[in-house]
């Protein structure tokens, strides 16, 4: 007896194939976090290495009100580095001193840091000797002298 | 004239290569989302100049709280995701904790702008006497027109 019967064409069906791979799209659209690991490196000094500071340094002074104050006279950030450059150019080594008061906003001590950073893409120096004292630092300094030498800097 | 009708065809869509862009879709994704270790929402201070962090670094992070006006303070070691922490202390006994087993650790300071900097300070203090001494600030990018 013969049997007539259609002929199939062999196929993998793969419709639910494109399913699938949307929901894990959606599933990694969902759960992806661009990660935001950029910043400005910042060195702290060891517990023990503690330096004292210079007459000789150029002194920043960051003010509660977001005003900048180098070597006691008013500055905006951007200027900085023109300052910096012929002392620096003189003496590498020159120690700079970056003190924040402690109520200035934290924007306001970023800038400053920022500008130092970039003297030597956009001005061809370095700041090698950058101290930024922190406030244990500060009451040390306190202790030892009798006053804040940061808080004085100007004062005299 | 008698037009002879052609044979019938089914329609259907091809959808083969659909796969194949869903795909490249999925590896898009897969490569470019990196498992991140915190997750708060903290306005970042802007700057110019900003280097990569480690990956694996510790997270430090000082956001405003909505609610209070106090600050929150949370800790990850980079593997897993950030909690809250009481405040400098812990992050001092943390970082001593990774610091020992670690040395060369890198640490992300991720602050809000606006806050006082002697918080940061305070921060910094905490990590400088648990031994730290690789740390980045992290920023957002600085543009002219603002965030």
């Amino acid at each position: 007896m013969k049997v007539s019967g259609r002929r199939v064409d062999p196929e993998i069906p793969t419709a639910s194939m494109a399913d699938i791979a949307f929901l894990l799209i959606i599933f990694f659209m969902v759960t992806a976090v661009f990660s935001a690991t950029k910043g400005l490196e910042f060195k702290l000094p060891k517990e023990e290495a503690r330096s004292d500071a210079s007459e000789e340094a150029v002194f920043i002074k960051v003010r509660a009100d977001s005003s900048v104050m180098i070597d006691c006279k008013p500055i905006q950030p951007e200027e900085i580095p023109a300052y910096l450059q012929p002392k620096l150019e003189r003496w590498p080594d020159k120690p700079v001193i970056l003190y924040t008061e402690p109520a200035a906003p934290y924007q306001a001590m970023i800038d400053v840091y920022d500008v130092l950073g970039s003297s030597e893409r956009l001005f061809g120096f370095e700041v090698k000797n950058l101290s930024v004292p922190t406030q244990s630092e500060v009451r040390e300094y306190t202790e030892l002298f009798g006053v804040n030498p940061f808080e004085s800097q100007c004062a005299r | 004239m008698k037009v002879r009708r052609s044979s019938r065809q089914s329609a259907t869509i091809p959808t083969a290569s659909m796969a194949d862009i869903a795909f490249l879709l999925i590896i898009f994704f897969m490569v470019i989302s990196g498992v991140e270790v915190d997750r708060t929402r903290v306005e970042l201070p802007m700057a110019k100049n900003r280097e990569e962090a480690e990956k694996g670094a510790a997270v430090v992070v000082l956001s405003k709280a909505a609610d209070v006006d106090d600050l929150v303070y949370k800790f990850s070691d980079g593997r897993e995701a950030s909690r809250t922490v009481s405040g400098p202390e812990d992050i001092y006994l943390e970082a001593s904790r990774l610091i020992y087993d670690d040395p060369g650790r890198q640490f992300i300071i991720k602050a809000d702008g606006s806050v006082p900097y002697e918080r940061v300070d305070e921060l910094l203090d905490k990590l400088r006497q648990g031994g730290v001494v690789k740390v980045i600030l992290l920023t957002a990018q600085w543009t002219e027109a603002g965030r």
